[in-house]
């Protein structure tokens, strides 16, 4: 059987020239999507766990202080958020992404002993810590990672505590955490009086009104309180906290510089054989070809080699993930659920890529005058 | 009275800003079916000439008719190439990484048409070639004579009006240029084409019913 010709297996014949070049790029791109898709991944599961983390305690509501980074409000406003008729009750809290060990870091929560987040946990062995004791509970994960169990001891910024229980936790941040009294972690952070935030549990909705007006009135009633104060609906919330925010800030930052890198890198080829083959162009221009069918071969090109890259960057950012899901240092806060928008946008961000990278290339191929490009050496 | 196929009207062209003049108004006209030879010296203007009859070039000053429509007002350059004209260049020109019968069917990629169409006039045109077996032999697979072949089976593939060709025995011996002239008097002929060869091969010269000479960018007879 003879061969038969398409204008995209034209353009794969082209790709197929130059495989090293063909391969350098596609790494380009692999590696900014694997980025992308990685770090990106990493920030929205992220931010998923913590939506879960607030729905798994029943928490409608977080008050906390009108600034992006180390929000801190005094303890005493707790009192003044459960006087308000809408509140059931109301949890302080601290939390912080600690070192436990040189090789484990994790999240610590310092919750009060009768906090009702405790409801929501299960524990698998051991019990709750009591009072304001340096005691500490672990999350099964944790503790698996760190081999330990009730009775054993952990030391935390230069305190040892005692672990009093191991919990089952729904979400990696609860599997991945340590939980200790809340004064015991206002002493370590040198934070007396103060909290990260308060997390509100509503009373149930009254009649006639529906859940998200009632969240609000209630976020304007607590909002007034206090200046500087600022209550959350849980999901908003979980969006919004600042470690959150961050990894989102560091995630969007780092992959444009990886996508940057594997863009220039896309356009860098595509102008390097549009340089090549500039007497092709002028054979294929003689031959009737417009413009815009070299406009047409060009971006073919450049869009397989961003599309290649997509699949394979996904390929490679869910493996990055599936490694710092089980390595000690990050599995308390990565999870390898990677949503398929979270997939598909790659893709597209991939072919994007190839689009924008491939389009000088394209424009300068097509305006190769037919004769001048045949003439070329 | 119907117009001729081509007419070229005080064609000028140069080079190197003005300091080298390829054409000095040349006027020349082809009637549908001629067959035409150009020849003269090197830098003589004819190979310009040509690019301008087969719209991949555009005089500075003048104008080139097709069938009695201004090439690049009236009639689309692009259009006009692929559909009205084939090229036979002396270097083959044919594309390294793609097999004598993809070499065929890359002219008729850009007009719209099924792949299956495109295949089954490409395995004519090169069995007509007398290239059956050496279809899916790469360039650098094929002898000169073989390359010019498949080159002349790409000029007929969008089945053209006219047919152009530069020093098409250029690159090849005796024997392989008296049968690439042969097959090109042929598909005169036989479709009837309107073929204008640039040569500096006496013989090939004198050899069609109407010989051009051109020197210093002037048509001499």
């Amino acid at each position: 059987m003879v061969s038969q010709l398409s204008f995209t297996g034209f353009a794969w014949k082209n790709l197929r020239r130059r495989r090293l070049r063909t391969l350098l790029t596609l790494c380009g791109i692999t590696m900014g999507i694997g980025a992308f898709v990685a770090l990106v991944g990493f920030s929205r599961s992220f931010e998923h766990e913590w939506l879960r983390l607030y729905q798994s305690s029943g928490t409608d509501i977080a008050v906390v202080e009108t600034s992006f980074f180390n929000s801190s409000l005094d303890e005493s406003l707790g009192a003044k958020i459960k006087a308000l008729p809408e509140v059931a009750q109301v949890a302080p809290l601290i939390f912080n992404l600690m070192d436990i060990t040189p090789d484990v870091n994790a999240l610590v929560y310092g919750w009060p002993a009768d906090s009702y987040e405790f409801d929501s946990l299960k524990f698998t062995s051991g019990r709750p810590f009591h009072g304001n004791q340096p005691e500490i509970v672990l999350g099964d994960m944790l503790a698996e990672n760190m081999n330990k169990k009730p009775g054993d001891t952990v030391t935390i910024l230069g305190e040892t505590f005692t672990v009093t229980g191991i919990f089952h936790g729904g979400t990696a941040l609860e599997a991945g955490a340590v939980i200790m009294p809340l004064a015991q972690m206002q002493l370590i952070a040198s934070r007396e009086g103060k909290v990260t935030a308060f997390h509100v549990r509503l009373l149930p909705t009254p009649a006639g009104e529906s859940y998200d007006e009632y969240v609000k009135r209630a976020q304007k009633e607590i909002d007034a309180l206090e200046p500087g104060v600022r209550a959350e609906a849980a999901a908003e919330r979980a969006g919004n906290n600042q470690i959150v925010a961050l990894a989102h800030s560091v995630a969007w930052g780092t992959s444009s510089i990886a996508l940057l890198i594997g863009i220039v890198g896309i356009a860098n080829t595509m102008a390097m054989s549009v340089f090549e083959r500039t007497r092709e162009i002028g054979i294929l221009r003689a031959l009737g070809w417009k413009g815009r069918h070299v406009i047409l071969l060009i971006l073919t090109e450049a869009t397989g080699l961003g599309f290649a890259g997509g699949l394979l960057g996904i390929a490679v950012g869910w493996g990055a993930l599936r490694i710092l899901s089980i390595m000690p240092q990050t599995a308390s806060v990565v999870s390898t659920s990677v949503s398929p928008i979270h997939l598909i946008e790659s893709l597209l961000i991939a072919i994007g890529s190839g689009l924008v990278a491939g389009a000088y290339p394209a424009w300068r191929g097509a305006r190769l005058s037919p004769v001048e490009a045949l003439r070329y050496e | 009275m119907s117009s001729p196929i081509l007419e070229g009207r005080e064609l000028v062209k140069s080079y190197d800003d003005g300091r080298v003049a390829a054409l000095r108004g040349v006027d020349i006209t082809i009637e549908a079916g001629d067959y035409v030879t150009i020849s003269g010296p090197s830098g003589s203007g004819k190979s310009t000439l040509l690019h301008m009859l087969g719209g991949l070039d555009v005089p500075e000053s003048g104008e080139v008719l097709f069938r009695g429509s201004i090439l690049g007002k009236t009639v689309d350059l692009d259009t006009y190439r692929s559909c009205q004209v084939g090229f036979i260049f002396q270097a083959f020109h044919l594309l390294p990484t793609l097999r004598a019968v993809e070499n065929v069917q890359v002219a008729m990629l850009a007009k719209n048409g099924r792949a299956n169409h495109r295949l089954e006039r490409a395995t004519a045109l090169l069995e007509e070639m007398g290239l059956k077996d050496r279809m899916k032999h790469f360039p650098n697979e094929l002898s000169a004579g073989e390359r010019q072949r498949v080159a002349i089976a790409r000029a007929l593939a969008n089945d053209p009006a006219i047919l152009l060709a530069d020093e098409p025995t250029g690159n090849l011996d005796s024997v392989n240029s008296a049968n690439i002239m042969e097959i090109l008097r042929g598909i005169r002929e036989t479709r009837g084409m309107t073929l204008v060869i640039v040569t500096h091969e006496n013989e090939i010269a004198s050899s069609a019913p109407r010989h051009i000479r051109i020197r210093d960018g002037r048509i001499e007879a």
